[in-house]
């Protein structure tokens, strides 16, 4: 069986799937490089520590493990930042921030069974580090690369301080509020409250959390919603950031979740998705996270986001391609391969066959 | 935009129809259907599949479906990645952990082993205990496994407890309350929220209204 078959999670790209998927890493590129940022390549392999590290509830079965030769952990990169985050920190530290890094690279997750997810994805992206007001900046990246795609879109942004502050406030800080919160499981976050005892006010206010999203006017039921002056100033900058990009005119497609609160732990400030009509998950994720770096000894502020390549392959129609073929009798082999060589210079592709025919004929035929 | 919804087939389709229907939908395709896999709906641009209650969760997790109406039990089992935004209070029952009387689980010194339909529920209940058990899967009646002596004791679905009382098996604890739950597809959430949080509106408007009718 293991001759024909892949490994669970793993696929196979051809033809189009690559040329569409190629096409759209090169757009993409060219963006980030308009930009000013600049390519970083990392191994595949990192030991398993570095993740540890990064994320203080790293989620174990979901990375592809096994050991070097000294018996040390060791994984398939499981996403680009926290490579990016420890090159940064060990080959940067004597050249002065900001930094700004892209890369394309695949990543690796083990997914469940039977699920048609993908193990292996391509993930395209950019961080900006040790620039404190980067938000923008990134936004608008990620704004021109959604547009890019040419289909309809949408990107929500969020702000992890504002379920923070508050849950530090009632005392409620904890991994399974926030992850009720962020899967709007709305009758588990419920039983969770009333089993925590939680009074009135915060019950109101986090069972409306998780429907706090829409246009920029749930900035202002937000800011209804806000009972003191740390969870107002949250709402302010992102009104303030929606302002910026009013003003710019690049408001129409964009939304915010307030509700949106996934590893609130690892991200420190905003928060957002991309999400393009006919594909059923995010395709854009990216987010504010302060803390990282200092986590590998460089105590600098960063922001970034990918976007997943190979979940838009099926939304890229791509132009048919033309090519010349040149086709020949055996015994005109030297001179078909010498034409062919004469209309390279002219067409992208030129594609020589054999015929019966007695003649060297040239025809135009789609790829 | 026109909108899908993903409806599990067999016990909680009639109630589900019959809400949608208060809710003022027109469902009369589902209702009659014959060999038919797709219903559209006669009054707003929806159409509707039915489905099993673990395809369910795989169609709205891809998106295929952007709103699905599925019981707990299968969440629990399946996926996470999608919204869970209703409870409709329809087809309840619950988990529960059942034993032959004489089997004291709770107290056995030694392995203890445990037949369900269930693995992730019993795990994760008996984790939730301290306890660490040995999950034996078993796919129908799964009252006959400890009186056979398969396993120690059981977690299973119970309704009204019959079946487990014909069986001689006592309820020892329950583990958690089931009911058919809508669930949204979390880029549909986004791309069609209008469409999307009528549909949610409406069915918890009807909820409330069943719900003070009983009382």
């Amino acid at each position: 069986m293991e001759k024909v078959q892949l490994p669970e999670g793993m696929r196979d790209l051809v033809l189009d799937e690559c040329r569409n998927k190629r096409w759209l890493q090169n757009k993409i590129e060219t963006i980030f490089d308009s930009y000013g940022y600049q390519e970083i390549m990392s191994p595949t392999i990192e030991y398993y520590a570095t993740y540890a590290n990064a994320y203080e509830n790293i989620v174990e079965e979901d990375k592809y493990k096994f050991f070097d030769q000294n018996g040390r952990i060791l994984m398939l990169r499981s996403d680009m930042t926290v490579p990016i985050a420890r090159v940064c920190s060990t080959k940067f530290k004597d050249t002065k921030p900001p930094y700004r890094f892209r890369y394309t690279s695949n990543v690796y997750k083990v997914r469940q069974k039977f699920r048609g997810k993908q193990s292996e994805v391509t993930d395209c992206g950019i961080e900006c580090i040790g620039l404190d007001h980067s938000n923008l900046e990134v936004l608008l990246c990620a704004i021109d690369v959604l547009e890019s795609l040419n289909c309809p879109y949408t990107l929500e942004i969020g702000n992890v301080n504002f379920f923070k502050k508050a849950s530090s406030y009632f005392n409620l800080s904890s991994e399974k509020l926030s992850d009720l919160i962020n899967r709007k499981s709305m009758v588990e976050l419920k039983e969770f409250l009333i089993q925590n005892n939680v009074s009135q006010k915060a019950y109101e206010f986090f069972m409306k959390l998780p429907f706090l999203s829409g246009d920029a006017s749930v900035l202002d039921e937000a800011l209804e919603l806000s009972f003191n002056d740390e969870i107002e100033a949250v709402v302010l900058s992102l009104k303030h950031l929606h302002q910026m990009l009013e003003k710019m005119g690049v408001s129409q497609h964009i939304s915010y979740d307030l509700g949106k609160v996934p590893h609130y732990k690892y991200y420190t400030g905003i928060i957002f998705e991309g999400y393009v009509s006919g594909i059923g998950t995010s395709i854009l994720n990216g987010g504010r996270y302060d803390s990282l770096l200092d986590k590998f000894g460089y105590d600098l502020p960063a922001c970034g986001f990918s976007v997943k390549l190979d979940s838009l392959i099926d939304v890229i129609h791509l132009e048919p391609q033309k090519k010349m073929v040149v086709y020949f009798p055996i015994s005109k082999q030297v001179e078909a391969y010498m034409k062919a060589k004469e209309l390279r210079k002219e067409y992208q592709c030129v594609e020589c066959r054999i015929y019966d025919e007695n003649i060297i004929t040239v025809k135009e035929e789609m790829r | 935009m026109s909108i899908s919804i993903a409806l599990t087939k067999g016990r909680l389709e009639k109630q589900t129809v019959s809400m949608l229907e208060q809710c003022g939908y027109g469902v009369e395709a589902l209702k009659n259907k014959g060999r038919a896999l797709v219903f559209p709906d006669s009054v707003y641009d929806i159409s509707y599949f039915l489905v099993k209650s673990n395809d369910c969760i795989t169609y709205v997790e891809h998106g295929v479906a952007d709103i699905g109406v599925v019981g707990k039990d299968t969440l629990i089992e399946g996926g996470q990645d999608y919204y869970e935004l209703l409870d409709l209070e329809i087809g309840k029952c619950k988990f529960i952990v059942a034993s032959l009387p004489e089997n004291e689980i709770f107290n056995k010194v030694g392995h203890i082993k445990i037949g369900t339909k269930y693995p992730t529920v019993a795990k994760n209940y008996f984790l939730s205990k301290g306890m660490d058990v040995e999950i034996i899967k078993i796919d129908g009646s799964v009252e006959l496994a400890p009186i056979l002596g398969l396993c120690d004791g059981i977690v299973d679905i119970m309704e009204t407890g019959t079946t487990l009382k014909e069986n001689g098996l006592v309820v020892l604890d329950t583990v958690c309350d089931i009911s058919a739950r809508v669930i949204v597809n979390k880029a549909s959430y986004k791309l069609k929220r209008k469409e999307i949080m009528k549909v949610i509106t409406d069915l918890e408007r009807m909820v409330k209204e069943n719900a003070s009718n009983n009382c």
